[in-house]
């Protein structure tokens, strides 16, 4: 039996490889305005499309990479108890959604613009975190999106600054026109060589 | 909601750095795909906050679970392969069990082939009664169960000769967006193990240990399967260990 206060060695990541399964995805799974693939979207906040391609080394296109998405509602709040505001949480937001690219790399999120919170880092500019998995990639990679709306608190956002300042613009998404009558967003990921997107530790 | 279902003194609210050897090296000697996905540049320490500690608790219903039981779909079509049954436990390294958890299992049938239309580079034969994969929910325990076959052993197309053992993938989205998990179960013993790049690629045998299941004494299980236990360890502690 495992003694209630030892400290248990983690399991090992490993790849997620190229299989993994087609049939666990849904219609909407890469919406997190809805709560399931049934449910009525969140309309509080300003609905916008999340988008981007995933390239590897050289800048050739990462097929079938999976993205999974987690961000706070348009004012601030996760709904998880760790949010000491939780209960004041959009109950129609799931905040949480998950994509795979296609034979392009391409990939795209359905979200509400996230809102900012002051938690114990400091105040956060809005942002959404993203967890990337791919064939090829061994542990999980984390990186984290912020918008280019903010300049005043991504300047003053804790996690931005931790970022050599050379690299910040790379985690910031771009303007990327209009789609479904909301406004898209378009953020790149490259995992390997150029301007390859910061990733933090995990 | 789940929510209320998860006590807040459950929930990790520290994440230790990962122990020397533990994690993968990247990129991985004998897995070429790794030389060129891997980022070159070093992860970036970051001050860890509320979208760390915070993660997806109820979804359950964006996700729906409930595949158990992969070797027989359907009543009177079992999947051609050795009947197992995985049983296992999701804790934190504290030992918690992490309630509600989405446990995801996917995996190649007896043969060794996988249902997925990028596997198709073999004539390895499809299992019309085998999709080979499930999601469940862990219980208050922190339990979950499958199941299935055992799968078979194949060659990956590189250009030196390797063969995967067989091995179960499992991902897991636990309490936190950093106790996400994506990682791979083996078979005690199997001859190929040791030659595995995946496998090997866990520095520490304490921590290869851990990917490996337990096979459990036939008299326990009974004889309608072969019975495995595995539990798998998510990051994340409590504040103040429990003792």
């Amino acid at each position: 039996m495992l003694k209630p206060n030892a400290k248990l060695l983690p399991t090992a990541s490993q790849t997620i490889g190229p299989f993994f399964p087609q049939t666990f995805f849904r219609e909407g799974d890469n919406d997190l305005t809805r709560v399931s693939a049934e449910a009525a979207p969140s309309r509080r906040g300003e609905r916008i499309l999340l988008r981007g391609v995933v390239r590897r080394e050289g800048g050739v296109p990462c097929v079938n990479a999976i993205l999974e998405a987690w961000q706070a509602d348009a004012s601030g709040r996760f709904r998880h108890p760790k949010d000491p505001e939780t209960a004041l949480a959009d109950p129609d937001f799931l905040g949480w959604g998950r994509a795979r690219t296609d034979a392009g790399g391409a990939y795209e999120f359905h979200t509400l613009l996230p809102g900012g919170f002051t938690d114990a880092t400091g105040a956060r500019a809005p942002h959404v975190e993203l967890a990337v998995m791919a064939s090829g990639l061994m542990r999980t990679l984390f990186t984290t999106v912020f918008f280019p709306d903010f300049p005043g608190p991504n300047a003053a956002d804790p996690v931005l600054a931790a970022v050599p300042e050379a690299r910040r613009a790379l985690l910031v998404a771009q303007p990327d026109g209009e789609a479904a009558g909301c406004r898209a967003f378009r953020f790149d990921l490259q995992l390997r060589g150029g301007a390859e997107t910061p990733f933090f530790v995990e | 909601m789940q929510v209320e279902k998860t006590p807040m003194d459950s929930l990790p609210d520290r994440f230790d750095p990962w122990p020397p050897g533990a994690q993968p090296v990247v990129p991985t000697p004998g897995y070429p795909g790794t030389f060129t996905h891997s980022p070159a540049e070093a992860p970036i320490r970051r001050p860890v906050g509320r979208g760390q500690l915070t993660g997806p608790l109820d979804l359950d219903r964006k996700l729906p679970c409930g595949e158990m039981n992969l070797a027989m779909a359907e009543p009177g079509r079992p999947a051609i392969g050795q009947l197992i049954h995985i049983a296992g436990r999701i804790l934190d390294e504290d030992g918690r069990p992490v309630r509600g958890a989405i446990v995801e299992l996917w995996q190649a049938n007896a043969a060794g082939r996988y249902f997925h239309p990028n596997d198709a580079m073999r004539d390895a034969p499809l299992d019309p009664n085998f999709i080979g994969n499930g999601r469940v929910r862990t219980d208050e325990e922190g339990g979950f169960g499958f199941f299935t076959v055992k799968p078979g052993a194949y060659p990956v197309p590189t250009k030196d000769v390797w063969w995967r053992p067989p091995h179960v993938h499992f991902s897991v989205i636990g309490p936190s967006s950093l106790s996400r998990l994506v990682t791979q179960m083996f078979f005690p013993g199997d001859p190929l193990n040791p030659f595995d790049h995946i496998f090997m690629a866990v520095p520490d045998e304490a921590a290869r240990a851990r990917l490996l299941a337990t096979a459990l004494p036939p008299a326990e299980v009974g004889a309608g399967w072969l019975g495995f236990r595995h539990d798998i360890v998510l990051r994340g502690r409590a504040a103040t260990p429990p003792c």
